[in-house]
């Protein structure tokens, strides 16, 4: 049809566009992997013997090519002063030789500074007992003498740790679990809060008919084109300013002027995030409910049911792929909302996670860690940009998969559910 | 409640057959709807006996189906809908400020041309109507749905999956299982609006065998366009003709000797 319209040319111009999404889609998925998983792979030390007769010893961070104009390299050699000292720039026509040295040791302290070394295991401990204060060693590797294998399985541990602890020396070395956890939370949270107030509008919407509905219809509509940043600030005036602080003022008065509501925290991001993500849910579950064929809403009112029942026990069940399908959307659309969350609760390095083993284990007024900031975070704010723009990578390449897992969730769940109401589409 | 003892107008009673004066299951007294400025019925008079099974025939658009929305009140799910006249399902006036429709929908049960199993299992299916009547008790639940299932000739077929999905089933076992659905109930009336339109023949022919067991003990109203299916199954049979009633008496003395030309016209295929 697509030809008979357009012409081969037409089809062409079209197969191309699409295939340019595709490759576009790659790259991003593609790029995120390579960059994002490549931190965690233990790199060589190399050894550099200079013209001048000097010798560094330490990892290759950045190198031009040699054709460029004046082709450098960076290393990074041992810390001992502290984090991001030790990086020097050396012109590749100074080198005279290069070699890795199977060796080398390389001792990464929890504090991320990172030394290295060449020596025997006597060497090695004198090393250590004198690198280790004030910090204690992280971790000690020969990366040049590891095997392929043992290579992925130290790869692996890097990659677990990452994931399971808490991030160090202002984010720049550790894990992200922290941020992990506050994402999901808040994800978890906002669907709580979003689902409801979405159903109950879009069950109004799809009842009343008038002019006033068209109005609510259309601005609901609007809402999903408001910039998010826009709803960080009415979330920092409503609920923050608003909410938080007569919280405080009603229940928590002994605290003042310490707040406990009225600074920024879990619970008014995600009712910012709930805000930013209703006008999805509300569309996606309003078109579900008037697919649902008449004849099956007067089968139930013929049987002698009221509309109310109905709608509870036949239409809502029937609507539930539409459900998902707005919650699918409104998780996309949350987790990749950064800015607003800037204004409602989320920091840099956060004392405490959102949920712990204390009573009562969620705390909604907690500040907390977002993946999303992280990247902000890695990427921009940080004083050691060598460090910081792998980490980015590896934070968004995380983000995203937490996304796509829990879309992936929900789809799985959707097919199920349409399983059973496919007979209802024909 | 009104429960004045139901007059037979004149014009609508059953030609014929005077041995025995019919129990009536439900009368209508001058029945007019209107769909915003189109007229769907005019001034209708009808009464259906009890226990009986009453074919309405006549040509598409005459009404019909719109009949069986009046007397269900399913009509007043459309806006611009708009009922005259009065209904009575036995001695309750439908129309009534005091009646409660879901109790009358209850009581007046309909089945629909395409079958429209709800997308739950075969058991919740039959399930459904007895839930909203307050029915929790598991076995309680089960008896009637099996009774139900009986009634409408499916249990044997689908004893052995109860739990699966009402859309695995054939069209014909869909339909039975909408009218067990419909029975479960306990209507008074059971409205069927082309039942069989989506059957096969030998389907059909099942079907209407099941309808004659149904008449045993309910009163059905049956829609149909197929004029040797209103002759094979139906006790009476009405005609409509543009939202009037033209002639109404025993199926056996409409078929072979109408006293209205348009009747006779309509049954020989001249039209419609």
């Amino acid at each position: 049809m697509i030809q008979a319209r357009f012409g081969a040319a037409g089809t062409w111009l079209i197969a191309g566009i699409t295939a340019a999404c595709l490759g576009a889609i790659l790259c991003l998925f593609g790029l995120l992997a390579a960059a994002g998983l490549a931190p965690f792979w233990p790199s060589a030390i190399s050894e550099l013997q200079l013209h001048d007769g000097r010798s560094l010893l330490g990892e290759i961070v950045r190198e031009d090519s040699a054709s460029a104009i004046d082709p450098a390299l960076a290393i990074r050699t041992s810390e001992s002063a502290h984090m991001g000292s030790a990086y020097q720039r050396i012109r590749l026509d100074q080198i005279a030789a290069r070699t890795q040295p199977a060796d080398a040791i390389l001792i990464a302290l929890t504090d991320g500074r990172r030394l290295f070394a060449r020596g025997d295991a006597a060497q090695e401990t004198s090393l250590l007992a004198e690198a280790a204060a004030p910090a204690s060693v992280l971790e000690v590797l020969r990366p040049n003498a590891l095997g392929f294998g043992q290579r992925c399985a130290v790869f692996v541990q890097h990659l677990v740790r990452f994931l399971a602890t808490a991030p160090a020396a202002s984010n720049l070395v550790g894990g992200v679990l922290p941020a992990l956890l506050g994402t999901l939370t808040l994800v978890l949270l906002m669907s709580l809060i979003v689902m409801p107030f979405g159903v109950a509008t879009a069950i109004y919407l799809h009842r009343r008919r008038g002019f006033g509905v068209r109005f609510v219809r259309t601005a609901i509509n609007q809402l999903a084109g408001v910039p998010s940043i826009v709803y960080g600030v009415l979330g920092l005036g409503l609920f923050v300013h608003g909410l938080g602080a007569g919280i405080d003022r009603l229940f928590y008065s002994e605290r003042l002027p310490v707040p406990t509501f009225g600074s920024g925290g879990l619970l008014w991001a995600a009712l910012t995030l709930a805000l930013l993500t209703l006008p999805v849910v509300v569309v996606s579950v309003e078109e579900g409910l008037a697919r649902i064929p008449a004849s099956l809403r007067e089968g139930s009112l013929a049987l002698g049911a009221t509309h109310d029942e109905t709608l509870w026990r036949l239409l809502l069940p029937a609507a539930r792929p539409a459900l998902l399908t707005g919650l699918i959307l409104a998780v996309a659309r949350a987790a990749g909302a950064v800015a607003p969350l800037m204004l409602v609760g989320v920091v840099k390095l956060a004392p405490t996670l959102p949920i712990d083993g204390a009573f009562p284990y969620l705390h909604p007024s907690r500040q907390f860690m977002h993946l999303g900031f992280s990247i902000y975070d890695a990427a921009l704010a940080s004083p050691d940009t060598i460090r910081g723009v792998p980490r980015a990578y590896a934070c968004a390449g995380l983000l995203v998969g937490v996304v796509l897992l829990l879309n992936l969730s929900a789809i799985l769940l959707r097919n199920r559910l349409r399983e059973r109401y496919r007979a209802l589409e024909t | 409640m009104l429960n004045a003892a139901p007059e037979f107008p004149r014009e609508a009673e059953p030609s014929g057959h005077t041995s025995e004066r019919a129990a009536v299951a439900l009368r209508t007294q001058g029945l007019c709807l209107h769909y915003g400025h189109r007229v769907a019925l005019s001034d209708l008079d009808l009464t259906i006996p009890k226990q009986r099974i009453t074919a309405l025939i006549g040509p598409s658009g005459c009404g019909k189906s719109s009949l069986l929305r009046c007397l269900n009140r399913l009509n007043d799910e459309i806006a611009d809908a708009r009922v005259e006249g009065r209904v009575f399902i036995g001695a309750t006036d439908a129309y009534a400020k005091d009646t409660l429709v879901h109790d009358l929908r209850r009581r007046v049960g309909m089945v629909f041309q395409r079958p429209n199993p709800f997308p739950l299992s075969i058991h919740d299916n039959v399930a459904y109507g007895l839930r909203l009547l307050g029915i929790r008790r598991r076995r309680e639940l089960d008896e009637r749905i099996e009774a139900a299932l009986k009634a409408a000739a499916l249990w044997d077929e689908v004893v052995a999956r109860l739990d699966d999905s009402a859309f695995s089933l054939s069209l014909g076992q869909q339909q039975r299982l909408v009218i067990a659905r419909a029975i479960a109930v306990e209507p008074e009336i059971l409205m069927l609006d082309e039942p069989a339109s989506a059957l096969d023949p030998a389907a059909t022919l099942r079907f209407e065998e099941l309808l004659h067991e149904l008449a045993q003990r309910y009163t059905l109203l049956l829609v149909t366009h197929n004029m040797q299916q209103a002759a094979r199954v139906s006790d009476f049979t009405a005609f409509l003709h543009q939202g009037r009633l033209i002639e109404f008496g025993e199926t056996d003395a409409v078929f072979t000797n109408p006293r209205e030309r348009q009747t006779e016209d309509f049954i020989t295929g001249r039209y419609g």
